[in-house]
């Protein structure tokens, strides 16, 4: 049997429950819960403050800070790269997923321009619903957080018609 | 923070984004696909991190060893038309 730690997939079963175990030394140890989004809002803070500052939500609610989550975040960087490092699959490489490519094209630009905009989307809705879906989504079941159990349909009911509108007759 | 509480954290995180991953999640077909259910990756991952993690926590709470005071806010609209935002924003972005 292949080394584990040289594989470059798990069971999302195996890998899932490995963040089950984050979440529950998170809360024993930190009294924190696993998240993302927030971590991005407290960053760009420092770039948003400056240049809107009688801003309600840069000035009280998501102030300049280098908060957990922002650690945290630090840490999934790594450790994501080192899982694709040992697995030896780790590369820089701008071109899109050839799955990507085959609904929209080769261009790489028309990529970069998506994710932007999927990624301000879906930041701004993790500022509305009050996280993603890790700070949200697990980090909220795990505590039976009824905010959970009404954000992960709502996921789904905005993600599936997006999903068929860009795949069509693919779908 | 403490120098200690950031190196735990920072473990905590690398193996948060370790097994994000493993699990393929940090690929654009894997994230697209579970709102095409042809790949329910990330409903395993995201499932399978709720057993676990209600488990051990509600079962440390039990044993007094830690408790829920820091609950998520729960407020309908919010949370739900939030909710459906960002799967617009997710399907799209495929992150």
């Amino acid at each position: 049997m292949k080394n584990p730690l040289k594989q470059e997939e798990w069971s999302p079963y195996v890998a899932g429950a490995g963040l089950g175990l984050v979440a529950v030394l998170s809360l024993l140890l930190a009294n924190q819960l696993p998240g993302s989004s927030g971590a991005f809002q407290n960053l760009a803070a420092f770039v948003a403050k400056p240049l809107f500052p009688d801003n309600f939500f840069f000035n009280y609610l998501m102030p300049p800070a280098i908060t957990w989550q922002v650690w945290l975040l630090l840490g999934v960087f790594l450790g994501a790269m080192a899982s694709a490092m040992l697995a030896g699959v780790w590369k820089l490489d701008p071109n899109p997923d050839p799955q990507w490519k085959a609904v929209f094209g080769p261009q790489v630009w028309k990529r970069w321009v998506m994710a932007f905009i999927g990624g301000v989307i879906l930041e701004f809705a993790a500022g509305i619903a009050g996280g993603c879906t890790s700070g949200l989504a697990i980090s909220g079941s795990v505590q039976l957080a009824p905010a959970a159990f009404l954000f992960i349909p709502g996921m789904f009911i905005g993600g599936i018609p997006v999903a068929m509108l860009i795949y069509g007759k693919r779908y | 923070m403490t120098v200690g509480t950031v190196i735990l954290t920072v473990f905590l995180g690398f193996v948060f984004g370790w097994t994000l991953d493993k699990a393929g999640l940090t690929k654009y077909h894997k994230i697209v696909n579970v709102f095409r259910f042809t790949d329910l990756s990330v409903l395993k991952y995201m499932l399978s991190a709720v057993v676990v993690g209600m488990i051990g926590i509600w079962a440390l709470k039990g044993l007094g060893l830690l408790d829920l005071t820091g609950t998520v806010n729960t407020y309908i609209a919010g949370n739900f038309l939030g909710g459906i935002l960002f799967g617009v924003g997710m399907a799209a972005a495929g992150f």
